[in-house]
């Protein structure tokens, strides 16, 4: 969105307290979904859950397509449709919700720059291992993504996603990277994430923000889902507090989901 | 041992202007790393010689390895013990990784657009530069090159689909970038440097960044304007050219 319509849609979003008819959308949760969507939508539904704000989630095969800026998730409250974690945190801070308003601006600085890390490190590996490792994309990704669609339709849209997201990656320095480098920059990043966490129970002690949502997201997603092979979910398994950490958050959050 | 490694490194960059050693971004934090951790490095700059369109630039070169890109070379100078961070705990380290992944995400499109998508600052400054440092006939060569890699880094990594237009995201990247430089300056606060009284990788990823927006002569740049209200941020920049780049020997 510009600037204006953002801020149109802040003047408008601050109007109006969140309604109990909130939804989430995202694709199609068995079939289609990839890890990097599920892990972005995994970590909106649990910042809002940590708001305790009411959201239903609903699965739709185009969810792609009805979001304003292409990525997932995106929520429908009211009659405003907002996309990406970023945005929606400030969407939720116009309505008076907001976790990190107790933390200083130094503090400040450090959350955004870790959500930074995780959005450069985490998710650029995700999207790398989906769709530039060619057995994942032939076995997994191509399969699911185009899973709603058929023949030749699904063909298209498949290798048309595998390309863009190649262009990507060629276009951040990612392109000529081996998977074993990969891996290493995951556990690199998840080393970083476990140094920064200590002992702690959140990341800024004890009440969490939209960093412990977007990191919950991640971490459970890949812990949880099934690739060709298991060594991304080893790494993160190497580092004892991220595993209690995920599970802490599943416990307070997530206790009433029948599946994850 | 690694004294006899470390007087054979080669380092080869853009060469410098407007008072700083070089005014390219990745050149700029290799060579500010060197300083740093002490290693002698031989600099040789790629202006007026073909491997400004050949060479990947920085590069290090050292015996029979050459190691490119800045986190690569970093990397690569900490094996051979010229580490600026050993004196840091590991959640310092890690906060490390955290700024340098906020300045690759909100401060690089930026500053790519204020130096090459930019009309007015690409023709007055960018391209004028770039062309007179490249033997003729790279010098038409050259700078569009690197315009289109950072129009299409720009648009792929924060263009939304399906409009890749570069207008809709100006507006955000610019937005995005001050609001870096807002949180770098807070996180800096009134020390010299980003860990305690002496430099480290941060550090030099801050100032490679942060430098050439600072110094340049550009004609139109808000971005600009902003920092340089950021006087701590302008402050640790002249600070690091005093002590580490004086004018008696700028490559050290």
């Amino acid at each position: 969105m510009s600037l204006a319509a953002e801020a149109f849609v802040s003047q408008m979003a601050a109007a109006e307290p969140w309604p109990e008819t909130a939804t989430l959308y995202q694709p199609l949760k068995e079939d289609q979904i990839l890890l990097s969507d599920c892990a972005s939508s995994l970590a909106v539904q649990a910042y809002l859950r940590m708001c305790g704000l009411p959201v239903q989630v609903v699965c739709r095969a185009n969810a792609e397509y009805m979001s304003p800026s292409g990525k997932i998730p995106f929520i429908h409250v009211g009659n405003q449709v907002v996309s990406e974690l970023s945005p929606i945190v400030q969407f939720t801070k116009a309505k008076g919700h907001s976790l990190s308003d107790g933390l200083d601006d130094v503090q400040r600085a450090e959350m955004k720059a870790y959500m930074e890390l995780v959005n450069n490190m985490l998710l650029t590996a995700e999207l790398y291992i989906q769709w530039c490792d060619d057995a994942t994309a032939a076995e997994i990704s191509r399969p699911r993504y185009s899973s709603p669609y058929s023949w030749p339709l699904s063909n298209i849209l498949a290798y048309q996603k595998q390309w863009e997201v190649r262009r990507k990656m060629n276009a951040v320095g990612w392109g000529g990277k081996t998977l074993e480098q990969v891996y290493e920059d995951v556990s690199q990043c998840c080393q970083a994430l476990s140094q920064r966490l200590g002992t702690q129970p959140y990341f800024f002690n004890k009440q969490p923000t939209e960093l412990d949502a977007l990191v919950f997201g991640h971490l459970f997603t890949i812990l949880t889902t099934r690739l060709t092979s298991t060594e991304l979910a080893e790494k993160i398994k190497s580092y004892s507090n991220l595993l209690s950490f995920c599970r802490r958050i599943e416990q307070t959050y997530f206790e009433d989901k029948s599946s994850s | 041992m690694n004294q006899n490694m470390a007087a054979a490194m080669e380092l080869r960059c853009w060469g410098g202007d407007w008072g700083l050693p070089s005014v390219h971004t990745e050149s700029l934090i290799v060579l500010a790393y060197t300083k740093f951790a002490g290693a002698k490095v031989t600099v040789s700059p790629v202006d007026w010689t073909w491997k400004t369109l050949t060479a990947t630039v920085p590069e290090l070169l050292c015996g029979d390895s050459a190691v490119q890109e800045p986190t690569p070379i970093v990397n690569f100078l900490r094996k051979q013990r010229f580490n600026a961070d050993f004196e840091l705990s590991a959640r310092q380290g890690a906060d490390t990784m955290a700024y340098i992944a906020l300045l690759e995400e909100k401060l690089r499109p930026a500053l790519l657009h204020t130096f090459w998508v930019d009309a007015e600052n690409y023709a007055n400054l960018t391209r004028p530069w770039f062309a007179s440092r490249s033997p003729f006939p790279l010098n038409f060569l050259v700078p569009p090159r690197h315009a289109n890699i950072a129009l299409s880094r720009i648009l792929l990594t924060k263009g939304e689909a399906p409009l890749h237009r570069i207008t809709e995201v100006e507006g955000k990247i610019y937005s995005d970038a001050k609001e870096c430089l807002n949180l770098l300056s807070y996180r800096l606060g009134t020390e010299n440097y980003f860990f305690g009284n002496s430099p480290t990788s941060l550090d030099a990823f801050v100032f490679g960044f942060v430098a050439p927006l600072y110094k340049a002569g550009l004609p139109s740049s808000p971005l600009q304007s902003h920092l340089r209200q950021l006087d701590n941020v302008t402050r640790f920049c002249d600070n690091i050219l005093a002590v580490y780049f004086s004018s008696d020997h700028p490559y050290g």
